[in-house]
């Protein structure tokens, strides 16, 4: 069901449709209609169709339109802007209808990859007319808008009627409208009552996502989106000059949490980023953007959300320095790609469950940084850097925030003897183990209360899909468990077989299988990743739940299907495994977060279809910095057995080194 | 206590218009909704809906309404705005617009006049009454939606299950009256003005987005004095009409229509066999055939079935429709 059917509006009895610039005459809708043509006709001169001529049909999923479209002139030498979606299929070749009739040849000059748009430049020796621009400080919610196209007819222009619904959408990058947008008239202005240009519209997504396409779902639902012309403007010369405007980034990561409650505060700096160029740390609270003062995270977003790579920002932070909150200044210039963060290695993995101080060892990687430094298994991690070692969780965060190479002191426990030693951070270690030692220590008090064990159904509240967890019995509420979601393929799942496949895996590593089933028994869809995500959540409620092993697994469509729930859930996946599968065809490759890791399991035979497409994955995501685990299935192609599956858990057993 | 005063009247002031302007539009609802008709027909499997919307036409009952599988029914029912059901009998219909005329047995009807119908241009102000959903039941009012025309253009529309055979002028408009159900009711200016027939769910074929449409009556008017005159009706015959022994097929001409999934699919000529009497013809694919010599056939089955009493002997004219064109043709079976 298309949001258009969501959204039938009724009944418009509408209050305050009366505009005030019409005058008190006797038909106030007579007025109104005079002042909206007029609007409309006062930038009709600016508003140009664009036809295209070959190209694709279909990208990815989705037809794409090949009708005309249209482009606003922002220049007089004859720079014409219009919307990336009418162009996502590479024309061969873009016509232009002049304000004379003419037609002309267009080329795409630039592009910018933050709102969607792109430049087109026709050679003419007309001296096209230009729109005024609102702006932003006189633009006001509520007040007249009208979108104008012109797809229909060259001679012709498309117009809809709406108010401005909102002025800071999308991270402060667009605003919004209630007038229909849709490809009729994508690339068009969207016009003030006095018939100047608020901005131009564009099929952006209010999730960001999507590219080219995204937000086009959305169309003629009373959600429409314009860039503002004012900030087109501002970057009109670089666009001119043939430079593609990215968004811009700095590179920090902020304490995970709600981004409407939290401070500012940095986690992490990437060396060779712009913010740790420009002397940024973790532990730093931003407190300012350009004079613009930041409470909470969220306001970050919005003050980044319309930056490009190449601007600069003056920021200003609070830092702790021997105990005293000190503000400092300092200026960051933005980039267009970050140079991928390495997560530096420790050495270790933890034991689990156990309330006594510290992080027991329960394993320590030969060659590694702890191996050097004489850390043995049994050993207790108490303190790194003078600072008393809370959990897992939190100490992976710590070693994130510390550069590869930077050295670290440590204190441990060996029986009751106290120990020091110092490191130096070493490159990520993406090896399986084998062999590897319980992660559980000692007896645990009996649990008050027995929770369910074996196969549990999961219901959710508003979903059609099924849900099974395969819960070990062994299963103690003092031990965090990993969650193994293993996404099958399309269709019921036999219990039994399921059981009968992961059931000592299960307790032999503390880890709750859980499986979601497709909606529809015939195929994956990409929406479904949003029901995992809340089947996972709804586990974690319910069960202890270890989130620093946690891993999206699938074979072929259900491979597909755990990339794309991976790649969109960060917060929650610390793992994603694929069997001959791939990831979805439109992904862009991922970047490696300090805060949210990820590590990749990718099995395929030698003989594969898939081979070469998850030799390529590899390759990326290697160069990207990701710890990526390559399991061979051997020369034909077959599904995963005993042993293969003894690997996967031992990898995913793994997860929670540092 | 006077500067108070001042400020109230002011407000006042302020405000008269607007509450003028509401109440004005109200009331143009209010006159319009007694003259709009919900229609109950065949439908309600595999999404599709069993209702439509129609508006009256005449005092003594007739009623204009968009052609579709809604009234593909033994009994089609008419809910008036009053909430009275009453069955309506198919007067006839125009394939070539794809409209349909009813009428129900009731006298003293408000209705719109079609001689009065007005044309609109881009940036109107327009409402959209239409039974959209089947929200409105018994002597609901039908919804209304307000919108402005964002375009007069031609119809460019997507030929799928529901393809539609006009290829006019319509006014697009920017109210979301592509609806299951709204098809068959009135677009009007804000003046409760009759402008435009609510067209049928369709797809922009340009620009793949769904289409909100409504036919110009003037475009109608005429189609709906000759249904009201009888010159377009449905082939009826008589039950005793005497077939030829050996009569045409579409299979000897050469045509092959679009297969017949629904019970009125219109008949389009899906291929023309090479070297065939039809190809001799200059018959193509996606015309439309309207008439088997004089007479009307809208569907599929019915160009069949006419064809039976056709003798093999005897040569067949077709009226066809190629986009906007009428062309008349000649069959005959070669010796």
């Amino acid at each position: 069901m298309t949001v258009r059917q969501l959204l039938p509006l009724f009944a418009g009895l509408l209050l305050g449709w009366f505009s005030a610039t019409a005058g008190a005459q006797d038909d106030p809708f007579e007025q109104e209609e005079k002042a909206i043509t007029a609007a409309a006709q006062k930038v009709a001169s600016c508003v140009v169709r664009i036809e295209t001529v070959g190209g694709l049909e279909k990208v990815g999923k989705v037809f794409v339109a090949s009708g005309p479209t249209t482009g606003l002139i922002v220049d007089a030498d004859g720079y014409i802007i219009s919307s990336a979606y009418s162009f996502v299929q590479k024309p061969t070749s873009i016509l232009v209808t002049l304000p004379s009739g003419s037609r002309a040849a267009a080329t795409i000059v630039a592009r910018d990859h933050a709102r969607m748009l792109v430049l087109l430049k026709v050679t003419t020796n007309e001296k096209l007319p230009t729109p005024t621009a609102v702006p932003r400080s006189e633009m006001l919610v509520g007040q007249w808008t009208i979108a104008v196209g012109r797809t229909f007819d060259a001679t012709q222009l498309s117009m809809s009627a709406g108010i401005l619904s909102a002025k800071e959408r999308i991270w402060s990058k667009a605003i919004q409208t209630d007038a229909k947008i849709s490809p009729t008239n994508y690339g068009g202005p969207l016009v003030d009552i006095q018939g100047r240009v608020l901005g131009v519209l564009a099929p952006l997504s209010p999730q960001g996502g999507g590219g080219e396409l995204g937000g086009a779902e959305w169309y003629d639902s009373g959600i429409g989106f314009a860039v503002p012309l004012v900030d087109i403007q501002r970057h009109l010369s670089t666009l001119k000059s043939g430079k593609d405007l990215y968004p811009g980034l700095i590179g920090i990561s902020l304490k995970p949490g709600d981004i409407y409650v939290l401070p500012a505060e940095i986690v992490a700096v990437p060396p060779n980023s712009p913010a740790a160029k420009a002397g940024l740390k973790a532990g730093d609270v931003i407190t300012s953007i350009d004079g613009q003062p930041i409470v909470r995270q969220a306001q970050l977003k919005h003050a980044f959300g319309p930056k490009y790579a190449g601007e600069k920002v003056k920021l200003t932070v609070t830092r702790k320095i021997d105990n005293d909150h000190k503000q400092l200044d300092f200026e960051a210039e933005l980039t267009d790609e970050l140079i991928p963060y390495e997560h530096p290695f420790f050495g270790v993995l933890p034991m689990r469950g156990g309330g006594a101080k510290g992080i027991g060892v329960r394993y320590v990687f030969p060659g590694s940084p702890a191996a050097e430094m004489g850390l043995n298994a049994g050993d207790r991690i108490v303190a790194l850097a003078g600072l008393d070692v809370e959990n897992v969780a939190a100490t992976q965060q710590f070693i994130s925030s510390r550069e590869l190479g930077s050295k670290l002191e440590v204190k441990w426990l060996r029986g009751d003897e106290e120990k020091n030693g110092e490191l130096k951070l070493a490159k990520f270690n993406a090896d399986v183990p084998q062999d590897l030692p319980s992660a559980v220590s000692g007896d645990l008090p009996q649990p008050a209360e027995k929770a369910a064990t074996g196969i549990v159904e999961i219901k959710l509240p508003e979903e059609k899909n099924n849900c099974l967890a395969l819960v070990p019995e062994n299963y103690h509420p003092q031990v965090p468990q990993g969650v193994l979601v293993y996404l099958p393929p399309p269709g019921p799942s036999d219990k039994e077989k399921l059981s009968l496949r992961f059931k000592s895996l299960a307790e032999k590593n503390q880890v709750i299988v859980l499986v979601p089933q497709s909606a529809d028994p015939k195929k994956w869809d990409p929406t479904e990743s949003g029901f995992i995500r809340k089947a996972l959540e709804d586990l974690s409620a319910h069960y202890t739940i270890d989130p620093t092993r946690v891993a999206s697994f699938g074979a072929e469509a259900g491979g597909t299907m755990a990339f794309l729930t991976a790649a969109e859930h960060r917060d929650k996946f610390r793992g994603v495994a694929v069997a001959e599968g791939s990831p979805p065809a439109r992904m862009k490759a991922p970047e490696t977060d300090p805060v949210n890791r990820l590590a990749v399991f990718l099995a395929a035979a030698a003989k594969s279809p898939h081979k070469g497409v998850l030799d390529a994955a590899a390759a990326k995501l290697k160069e990207s910095k990701f710890p990526v685990t390559e399991h061979s299935l051997g020369d034909a192609v077959r599904s995963f057995d005993a042993n293969d599956d003894a690997q996967l858990f031992r990898w995913l057993d793994g997860l929670d080194r540092f | 206590m006077i500067r108070y005063f001042t400020f109230l009247a002011l407000i006042l002031l302020g405000f008269t218009p607007n509450a003028q302007a509401q109440q004005s539009l109200a009331k143009v609802i209010s006159t319009v909704q007694p003259r709009m008709v919900k229609l109950y027909g065949a439908g309600g499997v595999q999404g599709l809906e069993a209702y439509q919307s129609a508006f009256l036409i005449s005092n003594e009952g007739h009623i204009l309404t968009a052609w579709s599988y809604v009234l593909d029914a033994d009994v089609i029912t008419a809910t008036l705005d009053d909430g009275r059901k009453l069955t309506a009998e198919m007067v006839g219909m125009d394939p070539r617009l794809e409209i349909a005329v009813l009428k129900v047995d009731a006298q003293d009807l408000p209705h719109f006049n079609l001689d009065e119908a007005i044309t609109l241009e881009a940036g109107q102000r327009v409402l959209a009454f239409s039974n959209l959903y089947g929200v409105a039941t018994g002597n609901e009012p039908t919804s209304v939606l307000r919108g402005i025309v964002s375009a007069k253009a031609d119809l460019a529309a997507r030929r799928g299950a529901f393809e539609t055979n006009y290829r006019g002028k319509v006014y697009v408009v920017d109210a979301m009256t592509n609806n299951p159900g709204a098809a068959g009711g009135a677009l009007t200016d804000s003046k409760g003005r009759l402008a435009g027939l609510i067209g049928k769910e369709l797809r922009n074929s340009q620009t793949n987005t769904w289409l909100n449409f409504a036919i110009p009556i003037g475009e109608l008017a005429q189609a709906v004095v000759d249904i009201r005159a009888g010159k377009l009706r449905a082939a009826s015959r008589n039950e005793t009409a005497k077939k030829p022994k050996e009569s045409h097929t579409l299979a000897q001409f050469g045509i092959r229509l679009v297969p017949d999934f629904l019970p009125k699919t219109p008949p389009f000529v899906e291929s023309v066999k090479p070297m065939s009497p039809a190809a001799k013809a200059d018959i193509r694919t996606d015309d439309l055939i309207l008439f088997v010599n004089e007479h009307l056939v809208p569907s599929h089955k019915q160009v069949v079935e006419e064809l039976t009493f056709v003798d093999r002997v005897d040569p067949v004219r077709l009226t066809i429709q190629r986009g906007q064109e009428l062309l008349e043709v000649q069959l005959t079976l070669e010796p």
